[in-house]
């Protein structure tokens, strides 16, 4: 045990301590920080600027449109309480609009000195509604902030809400009527619901359980790979040899995958803390920096229990490949050697990951069942099955079973070959000698 | 102390091709400097490897210091120095050394102190340069070849074995070795060293093994070893180059076995049942002018030549040193 202790905490501390590692560790929180406080805050950027918007609406329909889209711009309150209202002003654009009825014919003199405006800053742009707008068909609106979507989004809205309700007043409704039939906001809220009850938004389950998969591929490629690079240098540089007159190549593998697995975990650790913490402190640091909350889901609920299935997927599977990593590290003299007899073990990975998004859209279908039970894909598809729809507790169990068997067989052949391939040296071994291999040792 | 340091009990080993070793024994006692000698492929690194529980032998036990080699803890009294040698590149000189340290059981504290004093004793760490603190692929390979030295004998093993420790040294890192080697001696440790070098066995070696083929050839102290092979060989030159009367005697089967031609002087080893007096006779009465003719003691080159043979040697050999 003592040897084994040793060994992982060479694996670790030399890994821990390169500049590679800590740059990609940082980089979580970074690109986390990144996802979730940027868009906040640029569009809080982007709404501030709009404060100061000035936008001149050109109206040539003759039927008072403009002023209409002009009073739709400038958002109601939810209701009017000062707080509902205080809220309102701080989060929405308030576009200073100005209103000019124009003849049809005098269009395009005028557009020539608007354009001029918005060159000289004097304006941020302006929108030109006429017998088009009236048909319900388009209005144009030309300015600096024409390539921001959400502005472009809102001027699109207040046209659309200012024609429907001079529209409906047209058919001999009153303007109070219409001004209520035209509110009309309603947004999809999906609800994932499971044989517990509810459980959070189905947006977010699918984004967990990609995610899931996602860093399970990512890790078991980047540590796979690390493993056998470092297999390939203990045998390239002949240190094998020493190591294995002070322990069995059996503590030295265990060590090692024991070692790389750790190195993962604290990465991932600390991905995953960063991404909480943000996640929680969003709401403080996005109205310190001046934005209000943006559009949130709910994690979903995660029971012990699947969350023990999940951390016994990720484990299984990390160590099933790292063992064939080493395998075949063991095997090679050199890393182009690798690359290639490393193949084999990359296809049965990526044949895992090109079929998340097939099981993802139909998680009940056959692939999605098969794939899941398969040990290989397992790690993989699995937890992907798990966060889409809910998957009878013997099949997690079963698939869980499965994989761990092969991992015994996994870590059993690999350490065979590891034990010969590590002192042999010259050309790679054929399929038979490898068979030989294992059932020498 | 009676247990011998070593002691093979009929090991073999074959692969799919080959056999490698096959039922050798071995005996090696306590305080003594051990060569294991053979041509290249002659089963010497199996055997090292098979002692040091890195590969398994078919049949056969091992002992060391009176205990089987696959006990816990009994490789921590044994020092290795693998023919082909590496360090851990990126690592510092420190480091490595405290984890092979730390592998054979040596606590952290301990290993710090033992290696400051090897560094500073292998001029690795002066006032000016402190080579521990570098990476090892910042070092010569001369200092690389001193650090795994220091590897092995870290842990202050009673049982070192070097595995062809002189191929490759530059001068001043074989005469260390050699140093090294004798004082482990004087200190009461055993050492065991495979070469194909016979001058340094000759040199060093108080016993010897002589492998060929994946067999023992002949063993014993190196005294004995000599003496067993003395009285066949004898040391001729002459006075001018020989003519073809003189070369056609030294080419009679019955009388010389085989022959080591220098030109002008010879290593005679007779045949069996001939005669040195006769082989005298012989010669001066093909007229030859005698400057020397002495019945010698052999050389272990010459030994080795006489009971491997000359089938069993290799290019890699090399002899007079």
């Amino acid at each position: 045990m003592d040897k084994l202790w040793v060994v992982i905490k060479r694996e670790y501390i030399e890994r821990v301590r390169t500049k590679w590692f800590v740059f990609v560790t940082l980089f979580g929180p970074i690109f986390f920080a990144a996802i979730m406080i940027v868009p906040g805050y640029l569009s809080v950027r982007g709404m501030q600027d709009a404060r100061v918007n000035s936008v001149r609406i050109v109206d040539a329909t003759g039927a008072g449109l403009g002023y209409r889209v002009a009073e739709k711009l400038v958002p109601a309150a939810a209701d009017s309480s000062d707080a509902a209202v205080a809220a309102r002003d701080s989060a929405l654009t308030y576009m200073r609009s100005e209103v000019r009825e124009v003849a049809p014919a005098t269009l395009a003199a005028l557009e020539d000195s608007l354009v001029a405006d918005v060159m000289a800053q004097r304006l941020t742009g302006y929108l030109i509604l006429d017998s088009a707008t009236m048909a319900g068909t388009s209005a144009r609106y030309a300015g600096r902030n024409a390539s921001s979507v959400g502005e472009n989004e809102q001027i699109e809205n207040a046209v659309r809400a200012a024609l429907l309700e001079s529209r409906i007043e047209s058919a001999g409704i009153d303007a109070a009527t219409a001004e209520s039939l035209s509110r009309v906001r309603v947004r999809l809220a999906a609800e994932r619901i499971t044989d517990e009850g509810k459980g959070g938004s189905g947006l977010a389950g699918a984004i967990f359980g990609f995610a899931i998969a996602f860093l399970l591929y990512m890790s078991i490629i980047f540590y796979g790979q690390a493993i056998l690079r470092g297999v390939l240098e203990e045998k390239t540089t002949r240190v094998a040899e020493v190591v294995m007159s002070s322990v069995t190549a059996d503590t030295l593998l265990a060590g090692k995958v024991i070692g790389v697995g750790a190195v993962g975990l604290t990465q991932q650790l600390t991905w995953v803390a960063s991404g909480v913490l943000f996640w929680k402190l969003r709401g403080a640091i996005l109205s310190a920096i001046g934005a209000p909350g943006m559009p949130s889901f709910a994690f979903p609920a995660i029971e012990p229990a699947v969350l023990i299935a999940l951390v016994l997927f990720f484990l299984l599977g990390y160590t099933l490949y790292a063992a064939l990593f080493a395998a075949v590290g063991a095997m090679v003299g050199s890393q182009e050697e690798a690359n290639q007899a490393s193949q084999p073990v990359m296809m049965l990975l990526v044949f895992s990951i090109i079929f998340v998004q097939p099981v993802m859209m139909d998680p009940t279908s056959t692939l999605a069942n098969v794939m899941s039970l398969i040990p290989f894909s397992a790690p993989i598809i699995m937890p992907v099955r798990m966060s889409a729809t809910q998957v009878p507790g013997v099949e997690i169990a079963g698939s869980l079973l499965g994989v761990a068997l092969a991992c015994v067989a996994c870590i059993w052949l690999a350490a065979r070959i590891y034990r010969i391939g590590l002192l042999m040296y010259g050309k790679r071994p054929s399929l038979r000698e490898l068979a030989r291999w294992v059932r020498q040792s | 102390m009676t247990e011998a340091a070593l002691e093979i009990r009929g090991v073999s080993k074959s692969y799919a091709e080959h056999v490698a070793v096959s039922d050798f024994s071995l005996s090696v006692p306590r305080g003594t400097v051990y060569g294991l000698l053979g041509p290249n492929g002659a089963g010497k690194t199996t055997t090292i490897r098979m002692i040091l529980d890195i590969i398994a032998p078919d049949s056969g036990s091992i002992s060391i210091l009176g205990r089987p080699h696959g006990d816990r803890g009994v490789l921590d009294s044994v020092g290795y120095l693998p023919e082909e040698r590496g360090l851990y590149k990126k690592m510092s000189v420190r480091d490595v050394l405290r984890f092979l340290a730390e592998l054979k059981g040596v606590d952290r504290r301990t290993a710090n102190a033992r290696i400051d004093e090897w560094l500073s004793r292998m001029g690795l760490r002066t006032d000016a340069k402190d080579w521990g603190k570098a990476k090892v692929d910042e070092l010569s390979r001369g200092m690389q070849q001193k650090v795994q030295f220091i590897g092995t004998l870290l842990h202050d093993p009673s049982l070192v074995i070097l595995d062809e420790p002189f191929s490759g040294l530059d001068p001043i890192n074989a005469q260390a070795l050699k140093d090294t080697v004798v004082e482990l001696r004087r200190r009461g440790k055993t050492v065991i060293f495979s070469t194909h070098v016979m001058d340094s066995a000759e040199r060093l070696c108080d016993s010897v093994c002589i492998i060929a083929g994946g067999r023992k050839v002949l063993d014993g102290k190196l005294a004995d070893v000599r003496a067993e092979n003395a009285g066949h060989t004898v040391a001729l030159a002459l006075d001018g180059d020989p003519d073809t009367a003189i070369s056609s005697v030294l080419r009679d089967r019955a009388l010389v076995a085989r022959m080591d031609d220098h030109g002008r002087n010879f290593e005679i080893e007779l045949a069996a049942g001939a005669d040195a007096q006769e082989l005298l006779h012989r010669i001066v009465a093909a007229g030859a002018r005698i400057r020397r003719f002495e019945q010698v003691q052999p050389s272990l080159h010459q030994i080795f030549l006489q009971r491997v043979g000359a089938t069993g040697v290799e290019e890699g050999m090399s002899g007079h040193g």
